[in-house]
């Protein structure tokens, strides 16, 4: 294969006229979106007004170029659309093996429209499409649906009760235990009336230079190897993503309380250690990946946010209940971050708390829709607006915060501001620098340097999650490493600035996007109580309420070098040049 | 960020990278640009429009590194490939442009994290702090005088593969390894471990990091160093400073029980097992480059295999816990000889009572070593 060769390949669906379509999309759009979130946004970007709901807004399910390669821990990719929880853009990054199996299907791309009259599976097979229904009702325990669906090697991702119960932010889940969670776009699916996208494949697919790409493999396991936070003792590869229970509370950044405290002295009750000690959980992986950060024992363990929300997020030191918890979130298909801040915010408005077996119900009724559930499932920003407390609700546009306190990470602060989905830790994820010290330690309580590095950061995890490679990678290789591997596999002349130009392309496309939905500055802000209200202190560490001034500052600034307006819109300038982008 | 401009400016020339503050042209960009310099050179500006980054430093390293850079240039032209375990892990090769032209510069930079400019110096940068430049700097200055005087021994040594040396080339070189004898190391407090304070142990890593570095047994912020109070060890950061630690370091537990350790070192297994098989209260692990030259002279070390430099024993392995990772080879040649050179790497001491008799072999180490260096050739001389 040359350099030339190497295209996006895309299949089109419409599942209310049930046709599909191929298209190639051109060399310029493959090498300036580069696939997975890239894409995603560009194919957004057509009509970006739509409501999230409507019959035409695209569901897009999107691999990377490293897909399949040697490359490690690149079996991820990016499923996109706009989100009924936040109204903005929406892109999440998935593992499991959906990714790899569209590309045995010979597919890099499968862009859904239309909404089918009654509810389908849509089947591909080796790139054969076709339209099943499902025999089980549709509130069936997803755990069913994937016996039902999962024959073979191939992959499914469905939607469970909660989607179809409307709750605002059902997530897709893949393979069972890999939650596109954030942002609702499990209720995207079921407004087309899809309950599963189950994908076979048997193809192989070229490599440009093997000898390349092993080089570059050869590169990032060094890397790997030599990274404490992946490869260490208590590194992902060891506890899974459980290992940051210790450390966030160490810090004292642990969300407590709905984000009233930041420290719960309970917290080892669900940390990595009790976790080991309890379960000895088994580990796995998705396709290709070393790290292996996914950990199961009797049920699914949870991830660090998941154990943090449903635990010190709620006062709640009861570890059965969150695995529970995160049990039931996945068979009926629902963002548990969105989920246990939900449940938080209302508890704190009625001046209760909402542990053990009480939590686990509360869970339960979101997907049901029954008693408080009716609230519940329209997440905390709704739920805070309509019971009289909009300041209770911890998101930003309407996305909740994650479980790192931006009290604690000033970088972490701005970022959750920036994203284009909302509070969301992932999109420039500060945590690297300014808690693990990945690649060189920051100083976790300024905002001195910060509105470049986050904008650099941006344009990085774009990068990352447009070539279908996992963040933990990130936590000892790079993009130098990943741009030699994203040249070997597609022969496209591309290294790691070049990769970070696309990633600028699409985080501005996206913002773009956003802008033309009617967010604006007035959006870019976290909550109150972030300004007013001290976090919880510890040894040697004062927590103190975020500097509203110097957010401002930091925010106008980040604003200048992202090609803004002072209102956080972008230039004209910048607007024409995106543009020009979107048609090469 | 100003702050970073004239911290690692200092940093530069405390560890002897540099001559002077003319010698370097530091950058950090935010919104705008701060500097050393009085205004910011057109070809910086045309830099930071080429590249997506924060941070860019421009800097001649002192004249006799920059003598060995050019040699080394000179004979690898386009592009030079360390061979050290550091430099293999971290910044795989070092492209050579011959100007500071920002088009080929920035193309360089768009591959690594830094380059040789042949007529002005190296030229590195960031996309998170000066800090990154800064060690790019630094590791590139380590790289290039371990491979220039390694393949200078085996020419010495006519090793198979070696090109053959004139002799006023060996004299050139004997001359610049006169010029790079190790720095005379001042001994610490001897503070007594095990340490009676968390505070106590704090202040003898403080004092013995400062003096790794201030006798030149580490470059940049490699290296690292800990202690031992029962069922805790006290351990410096993953890429921390060694003459910085305080705040730094990290409090882990011998038999894993915390996850807050997964900010410490890389090597913490390998210290955790060290302690475990010696019973020893500290280690010390630096990067002296004339240890880390001779365990690179003659064949390479297979995985596994144990050789001796008097009576310190070198054995390979990768950076890390990998499956040929020196956790595996480097602690069984500690429980024997409290001291090993892990090859192309550095040097481990661990001992017992304080940090000092740890310190004191890391430094007679790597005087043996530079002896043995000269010895090899100025065999080659006369030979």
């Amino acid at each position: 294969m040359n350099a030339y060769d190497y295209r996006i390949r895309a299949l089109f669906v419409d599942v209310r006229s049930r046709e599909a379509e191929f298209r190639e999309l051109s060399p310029g759009l493959s090498g300036t979106f580069l696939g997975g979130r890239g894409i995603g946004a560009l194919l957004l970007s057509d009509n970006p007004i739509l409501d999230p709901l409507h019959e035409q807004a695209p569901l897009v399910f999107s691999t990377g170029a490293l897909t399949g390669s040697r490359i490690p821990s690149s079996g991820r990719m990016a499923i996109s659309g706009f989100s009924p929880l936040t109204g903005t853009v929406c892109s999440t990054s998935v593992g499991g093996r959906l990714a790899l199996s569209m590309k045995r299907s010979g597919i890099d791309l499968l862009c859904i429209t239309g909404r089918a009259v009654h509810p389908v599976v849509v089947a591909i097979d080796d790139g054969i499409v076709s339209f099943e229904t499902l025999s089980l009702p549709l509130d069936a325990p997803l755990s069913r649906v994937f016996g039902e669906l999962r024959t073979g090697p191939g992959s499914v991702a469905a939607v469970g009760k909660a989607a179809f119960g409307e709750c605002r932010y059902a997530a897709i889940m893949v393979d069972g235990v890999f939650s596109s969670g954030r942002g609702g776009l499990g209720t995207v699916m079921a407004s087309k009336n899809i309950r599963a996208v189950t994908v076979r494949g048997s193809g192989t697919f070229p490599v440009h230079d093997r000898q390349a790409e092993e080089d570059a493999r050869r590169d990032i396991i060094r890397l790997f190897d030599a990274s404490p936070a992946i490869t260490g003792r208590p590194g992902l590869k060891h506890f899974g993503t459980a290992a940051l229970v210790d450390l966030m509370a160490s810090r004292r950044m642990m969300p407590t309380a709905n984000f009233r405290r930041t420290y719960f002295e309970e917290y080892r009750a669900f940390s990595a250690g009790a976790i080991h000690r309890r379960f000895s959980p088994k580990h796995h992986a998705c396709p290709g990946c070393p790290i292996a950060c996914k950990q199961k024992a009797h049920s699914e363990i949870p991830e660090f946010e998941t154990l943090s929300h449903f635990g010190a997020l709620n006062e709640n030191a009861d570890l059965d209940a969150v695995i529970e918890a995160n049990r039931i979130c996945n068979e009926d298909g629902v963002d548990t971050i969105t989920a246990a801040s939900t449940i938080a915010c209302l508890a704190e408005i009625r001046g209760e708390c909402y542990t053990g077996a009480r939590l686990v119900d509360m869970v339960r009724r979101i997907a049901d829709s029954s008693g408080d559930g009716e609230l519940l499932k329209l997440g905390s920003a709704v739920l805070a607006r309509e019971l009289g407390a909009p300041g209770k609700s911890m998101s930003v546009k309407s996305l909740e915060l994650p479980a790192y306190d931006p009290r604690g990470a000033y970088g972490m602060a701005l970022a959750y501001c920036t994203s284009t989905r909302g509070g969301c830790h992932l999109r420039a994820y500060p945590i690297s620098h300014e808690i693990l010290r990945k690649p060189v330690a920051t100083d976790r309580f300024s905002f001195s340097g910060k509105a470049r590095i986050i904008k650099i950061s941006e344009d990085l995890n774009a990068a990352i999650d447009s070539i279908g490679a996992c963040k933990f990678a990130f936590f000892g290789a790079s993009l130098e490493e990943y741009a030699r591997g994203f040249a070997a596999v597609t022969g496209l002349q591309i290294d790691h600035q070049d990769l970070l130009a696309a990633g600028d392309t699409i985080s501005a496309l996206e913002r773009h996007i956003n802008c033309l939905r009617g967010f604006t500055r007035k959006d870019d802000v976290l909550p109150l109580r972030f300004f007013t209200e001290p976090g919880t202190p510890g040894p040697g560490i004062e927590v103190p309420p975020i500097d509203r001034a110097a957010f401002d500052e930091a925010l106008d600034r980040y604003y200048r070098i992202r090609g803004c307006t002072k209102d956080g819109t972008l230039t004209l300038k910048r607007r024409e040049e995106i543009e020009q982008c979107r048609h090469r | 960020m100003q702050a970073q401009v004239d911290k690692y400016l200092a940093k530069l020339i405390r560890h002897g990278l540099i001559a002077g503050e003319a010698d370097a042209a530091l950058f950090g960009l935010d919104d705008v640009i701060f500097t050393n310099r009085d205004s910011v050179p057109a070809e910086a500006s045309e830099l930071f429009s080429l590249l997506n980054i924060n941070s860019l430093l421009i800097a001649r390293p002192e004249p006799m590194l920059w003598s060995i850079i050019g040699q080394l240039a000179d004979g690898n032209p386009g592009l030079i490939r360390p061979r050290d375990c550091e430099s293999l892990t971290f910044i795989h090769d070092i492209p050579v442009v011959p100007s500071l032209d920002p088009g080929p510069v920035a193309r360089a930079l768009s591959r690594r994290k830094g380059c040789i400019v042949r007529d002005t110096g190296i030229v590195t940068t960031g996309t998170v702090s000066l800090e990154q430049a800064f060690i790019s700097m630094s590791s590139i200055c380590f790289a290039t005088f371990v491979k220039f005087f390694t393949g200078a021994l085996n020419a010495a040594a006519g090793h198979s593969g070696a090109a053959p040396v004139d002799p006023a080339k060996r004299s050139a070189c004997l001359e610049l390894l006169e010029r790079s004898a190790p720095r005379a190391f001042v001994e610490p407090l001897p503070r007594r471990l095990p340490a009676a304070t968390e505070d106590e142990a704090v202040r003898a890593m403080d004092e013995a990091g400062r003096s790794v570095v201030e006798a030149g047994l580490v470059d940049s912020f490699f290296g690292n160093i800990s202690c031992r109070d029962a069922e805790v060890v006290y351990i410096s950061q993953t890429g921390s400073s060694l003459d910085e630690l305080p705040g730094y370091i990290d409090r882990a537990f011998m038999d894993g029980s915390s996850t807050c350790e997964i900010t410490s070192s890389s090597e913490l297994m390998a210290h955790v097992r060290t302690y475990e098989l010696t019973g020893d209260d500290a280690i010390v692990h630096g990067h002296p480059r004339f240890s880390v030259i001779m365990s690179m002279f003659g064949e390479p070390l297979e995985f596994g295999r144990t050789r001796f430099i008097g009576d310190v024993p070198v054995v390979a392995g990768e950076v890390g816990a990998g499956s040929r990772g020196l956790l595996h080879t480097l602690p069984p040649a500690m429980e024997d000889h409290h001291c090993a050179i892990v090859a192309g790497h550095g040097t481990f001491t661990s001992c017992t009572g304080s940090f000092a008799p740890a310190l004191r072999r890391l430094s007679s180490i790597e005087l043996m070593c530079y002896r043995a260096c000269r010895d090899v050739l100025e065999a080659g001389k006369t030979g």
